[in-house]
């Protein structure tokens, strides 16, 4: 139904590589689930593992088992706690990462295309990008106490010297025969630079910002740790001082599984938003 | 109409002025101290109507050459004009066409977006667009591959789409590095006939760079044999005054190609100078 709308606009907004991908990997049904099914078994088998280990092999007070796990977790889905925390460090991640994020990609583009600036600034981003979050917190809390405002430039630290490296990378090498050809059909430097040179590195920035992702993930919690009163890295903090192990088993879990999520959903975005400008992953 | 297109000599007469043309060009690069004369004394003259061949060894500037008659890059010495105005850079009249086309074409933009791009930056009015694109999608048979993306092509369509997206902006000058030296041989036949086709119905100017003495009996009317750089230069000019489609079994042909590869010969067996190159071909 797309398809023929697509047809009769002349626009298709949903390229049909993604059909082609499960019709082919849909041969039969038992060969399109088996990959989740390996997924679920071998997670199944993980936490089966543990649940013995802890049991019969470990301390279980320091490595509480997977049932104690679900039991401490229990009270705290029930009682919301774990939800405000869960929220309140998500709209930390999100607000620096997507503020670290747009500054990156508005620099890194500048810099891949104006040598001038490129030269200008690039050692400075050189020496300061090897300053992890973690290691700006004591100045960040100074600067900024240990409110909101100190997450956001912690996250939107870390976000940003990954997604301005990659962007300006992508720009930098978007090919010279497509930059050539887009000139001889007309188009101005202007044109070139936002037609062509920023949609030939959309994969390099895409990248980045996965990168920056999983970054924004590491940083929030030592943030947490040592400078904030909620948030996940708070209730492990918390947890630890009590010395609450179920408790911060259960913070560990979620951080794994929001960390997960957020990579899914960033990637269903880009596949649903942006798939045009992957091809060039598939074409080069 | 079509037998002035056929012959070259009727065309040379018919064309007092010759629509591009290159005198006593020279392009040198320059690293530190050390300099490289790539090209050395190059004249040529190419009249409106005709599909001229660059034929000469791999690395010998050829597309050096060719990158300076779309204006990319400036001669170091001597001139280009089009039209009699200088080339100073990338004209309206001159269109490229590039071998590796996954580079030259725009991935993100499907088969119909891609030919528009030019009409976009060129501002043809919208009213126009949708008619011209039509007409060149057709003409290169892509007509009914509008909504696919470059990735879904074969090399034959993507260089057809290349075609059409040239095509599209009505140059006079059609530049050619190439651009079927990556395709298999049933494809690279075909598209022979399709730019053949294309060359005789539009009366486009067709400068054809490559290195294959097959290709350039089969398409062109002139072919000037470069040889080997370093001070690259056009060492011979052969007209084929054949009628196309050219037989490959024909004496003449065969001939023809014996011609040219003694031409060629001697630069074909001096490889140690292509170690030397510095410059990309």
């Amino acid at each position: 139904m797309s398809q023929v709308s697509g047809r009769l606009t002349g626009q298709s907004s949903v390229p049909k590589q993604a059909k082609a991908n499960s019709r082919a990997s849909g041969r039969s049904s038992s060969s399109r689930f088996r990959p989740i099914l390996l997924s679920a078994a071998s997670l199944l088998i993980a936490v089966l593992l543990w649940q013995l280990l802890s049991t019969f092999v470990f301390n279980p007070f320091l490595i509480p088992p997977p049932l104690a796990v679900i039991r401490a977790a229990i009270p705290m889905l029930l009682s919301g706690e774990i939800f405000a925390d869960v929220s309140i460090s998500m709209v930390r991640v999100l607000v620096g990462f997507l503020t670290g994020s747009l500054a990156g990609i508005v620099l890194g583009v500048l810099l891949g295309r104006v040598r001038l600036l490129h030269d200008l600034l690039d050692p400075i981003l050189e020496l300061l990008r090897y300053l992890s979050p973690t290691a700006m917190i004591p100045i960040a809390v100074i600067w900024f106490g240990i409110g909101e405002m100190s997450k956001y430039f912690l996250i939107f630290w870390g976000t940003f010297f990954i997604v301005v490296v990659n962007t300006t990378a992508g720009v930098w090498r978007a090919p010279m025969t497509r930059q050539r050809a887009a000139e001889c059909l007309g188009a101005s430097r202007l044109a070139i630079f936002a037609l062509v040179a920023i949609p030939s590195a959309v994969p390099y920035i895409v990248t980045g910002m996965r990168v920056a992702m999983a970054s924004s993930f590491m940083s929030i919690i030592p943030a947490e740790i040592l400078a904030a009163d909620s948030g996940i890295g708070y209730l492990l903090q918390k947890s630890a001082l009590l010395l609450q192990t179920n408790r911060i088993f259960v913070a560990l879990l979620t951080i794994c599984i929001l960390g997960f999520a957020f990579d899914r959903l960033f990637r269903f975005f880009v596949d649903r938003v942006l798939t045009r400008y992957m091809f060039y992953i598939a074409i080069a | 109409m079509l037998a002035i297109r056929y012959s070259p000599l009727t065309v040379r007469v018919l064309g007092e002025q010759p629509l591009l043309q290159v005198a006593g060009l020279s392009k040198t690069y320059s690293a530190g101290d050390h300099s490289y004369v790539a090209l050395d004394g190059i004249d040529i003259a190419i009249s409106k109507g005709e599909l001229f061949c660059l034929l000469g060894p791999s690395g010998c500037g050829k597309s050096t050459l060719l990158n300076i008659l779309a204006g990319f890059e400036p001669p170091s010495s001597g001139s280009v004009t089009s039209n009699g105005i200088g080339v100073t850079g990338a004209g309206r009249d001159r269109v490229m066409f590039f071998q590796d086309a996954g580079a030259a074409l725009f991935p993100w933009l499907n088969v119909e977006e891609n030919v528009r791009f030019g009409l976009r930056v060129r501002k043809v009015p919208r009213q126009e667009r949708d008619f011209i694109i039509d007409k060149y999608l057709r003409m290169v048979g892509l007509d009914h591959h509008r909504d696919k993306f470059p990735s879904q092509l074969s090399g034959g369509m993507r260089q057809r789409l290349q075609i059409a997206r040239a095509l599209a902006v009505e140059p006079e000058i059609l530049l050619m590095d190439e651009p079927f030296g990556a395709l298999d041989a049933l494809t690279r036949r075909n598209m022979h006939s399709v730019l053949l086709a294309i060359w005789q119905r539009t009366g486009k100017t067709v400068v054809f760079v490559t290195h294959d003495i097959t290709e350039s009996i089969l398409l062109a009317d002139r072919i000037g044999v470069m040889s080997a750089g370093p001070r690259a230069s056009i060492t011979k000019v052969f007209e084929i005054d054949m009628r196309r489609p050219r037989d490959l079994t024909d004496p003449k042909v065969a001939q023809l190609f014996r011609d040219i590869e003694a031409l060629l010969a001697p630069e074909i067996a001096r490889p140690q100078e292509l170690d030397k190159m510095t410059v990309e071909d």
